[in-house]
């Protein structure tokens, strides 16, 4: 397989382009000598995010789980920082990143969806997660 | 079954099963007994499955709605490199016969088990492959191996050099879509321009072709295997009249009444054609026979559902021998060592209504499944399995095998009576009262049979 440029204008549309057609809201590409980060821009009336259960309401009202937006291997945290998992139970909001889905040198960030308390990870680091398996426990605010 | 390959190192260990339902379960049992690892994939709706238990790897790759999950070639591919899969098996339907992902797949660098995506190309427009067959000796329905030009006049012409009833067909069509008799010339023109609008806007491919109507054949099919290096043999036949609206219902091997010095030349000029395109892999030439003449109408470039029936009576494990030509294992088989014994038929059960045939979605709360000498099952349900309606409706395919025609009906009847689907609806009823039917008992019967058959048996 062909290694992406960076630079190059056409391979960057057309990442983007496979972002969006996969319904994921971005990405981070990590090499020894560069780092990548897309992220799509999507009209809040017409966004639909598969990385939570729902958007509407915002706030949690019951428990829920967030599930992967796609395939990969799960992080719970960024592979570049030195700490592990996050403490649960903790408070995050809807556009919180709480894990990534890595693919190879690719990282797709997994959203929290909504706002809530982050109460349990579902799933193990580094395991292979398929599309719409639980990843995380996301309950109301206490 | 025999070792039908003569060994070399293999080019993958480990093949990702690009289907579901019970053609995901078959293709992971060769896998098995070849001892290739596997990886299944779902959608979201399949999650359930029982192949996924038994695999070595089971992946979810996207919802329920086909064209983002079995449909979608990037998450297949994805999900071949997340396990490093070597090999992709497509099964029949969704993309087994798409040219682009045959080709994906081998840019990837992995393997396709099917043929490459210039045979699929060839073969999936009927215009060249009528050509190709011609080239290679393989009888047709009479007509141009050209598409028909817009010139209304020598349209006309070739209609009545054919002569009437003809029949025009999308060149990019198929399962019985994109096609039009035409019993007179004076409705010709209309039915053209009909035709090619709905070719266009169905296939996106407005090229239309003309042949000669045939009033009452039978379907008969010829399945090929093929290796990488130029082998080939052919491995019996199959009649597949039973169609309900083109689809097949009850199929058998060998097809009866076809003396062996009718169908063998057509045998052989199938292994020719394949040969001549460099075929690799498993296919099936489809044929309408009438008056005891052969005519070419397509060919299947991929395993088909009925496939069971000649591993019944060549004793030749189809799938194991695909996967094996993928790997570029050369076929260790003469044609001298096809033997086809006995008879085998094979019947589709689907969950769905037996009166209106409307598909039957929920939950299966019991099932029996029939046992014994000659009785296979080939299926991916169980006691609790619960039916999606996002899919095709085909639950199950019992076949048998037995050591005449007589004696497999027999068999057959015997098998439908223990066979016990509860809580959805299933074409059980339909399919115990078609294997009472003197006239299929007797054999022969056209593709038209089943649907008059039907319309009297409602009215009983």
């Amino acid at each position: 397989m062909s290694r992406l440029d960076f630079t190059d204008p056409a391979s960057l549309e057309a990442l983007t382009e496979m972002l969006s057609a996969a319904g994921v809201e971005g990405l981070e590409i990590s090499t020894p000598n560069a780092q990548l980060r897309l992220v799509i821009s999507v009209p809040e009336t017409v966004r639909t995010s598969p990385s939570a259960v729902a958007l509407k309401p915002t706030n949690a009202t019951s428990s829920t789980t967030v599930k992967a937006p796609i395939a990969g291997h799960f992080h719970v945290s960024h592979p570049s920082l030195a700490s592990g998992a996050g403490q649960f139970p903790r408070s995050v909001v809807a556009s919180d990143v709480i894990g990534f889905i890595r693919i190879g040198q690719i990282l797709v960030p997994v959203l929290a969806g909504r706002t809530g308390l982050l109460t349990r990870q579902l799933a193990e680091q580094d395991a292979l997660v398929g599309f719409g398996d639980v990843l995380f426990e996301l309950g109301p605010q206490s | 079954m025999a070792e039908n390959f003569a060994s070399s190192d293999p080019l993958f260990d480990t093949v990702l099963i690009a289907n579901r339902g019970e053609i995901a379960v078959r293709i992971q049992r060769a896998c098995r007994e070849l001892g290739l690892k596997t990886v299944s994939i779902c959608s979201e709706a399949d999650r359930q499955a029982s192949y996924g238990e038994t695999a070595d790897h089971f992946v979810c790759i996207g919802p329920a709605n086909a064209r983002r999950s079995y449909l979608n070639q990037d998450a297949i591919l994805l999900a071949a490199r997340l396990t490093g899969a070597g090999a992709i098996h497509p099964g029949y339907g969704f993309l087994s016969e798409n040219t682009s992902f045959s080709a994906a797949v081998e840019d990837a660098g992995l393997t396709f088990i099917g043929p490459d995506a210039r045979s699929i190309a060839t073969m999936g427009d009927k215009i060249t492959a009528k050509k190709a067959m011609i080239a290679a000796g393989v009888p047709c329905v009479p007509g141009p191996d050209t598409a028909l030009p817009d010139d209304h006049a020598t349209v006309e012409q070739i209609a009545r050099d054919i002569g009437y009833p003809v029949i025009i067909k999308a060149a990019g069509g198929g399962g019985g879509r994109g096609m039009r008799v035409v019993q007179e010339p004076s409705a010709l023109i209309e039915a053209m321009t009909l035709t090619r609008e709905e070719a266009r806007q169905a296939f996106g491919n407005p090229a239309l072709y003309m042949e000669k109507f045939l009033q009452h054949p039978r379907h008969i099919e010829i399945q090929v295997l093929c290796d990488t290096h130029g082998n080939a043999v052919w491995l019996g036949h199959r009649d597949c009249s039973m169609q309900r609206r083109h689809q097949k219902v009850v199929e058998e091997a060998p097809a009866p009444g076809i003396a062996a010095d009718i169908i063998e030349p057509v045998g052989l000029a199938c292994v020719e054609a394949c040969q001549q395109i460099g075929y690799r892999g498993v296919g099936t030439f489809e044929f309408l026979y009438e008056d005891g003449k052969f005519y070419f109408i397509e060919m299947n470039t991929r395993l088909q559902v009925e496939h069971p029936v000649t591993e019944m009576t060549s004793g030749i494990d189809i799938v194991q021998a695909q996967i094996k030509a993928a790997q570029g294992v050369r076929l260790d088989l003469q044609q001298d060592d096809v033997v086809c014994d006995g008879h085998s038929f094979e019947c589709r059960i689907n969950a769905e209504d037996p009166d209106t045939f409307l598909p039957s979605a929920g939950a299966v709360t019991d099932i029996a499944w029939p046992q014994g000498e000659g009785v296979r099952l080939d299926t991916h349900i169980y006691p609790g399995y619960r039916v999606s309606p996002y899919y095709d409706s085909l639950i199950a395919k019992l076949i048998v095998h037995a050591p005449t025609r007589a004696e497999a009906i027999t068999k057959m009847r015997t098998a439908l009576a223990g066979t016990r689907v509860e809580g959805i609806s299933t074409n059980l009823p339909f399919l115990r009262a078609l294997f009472e039917d003197a006239a299929f008992a007797q054999g022969e019967t056209d593709i038209h049979y089943l649907e008059k058959w039907l319309k009297a048996w409602r009215a009983a």
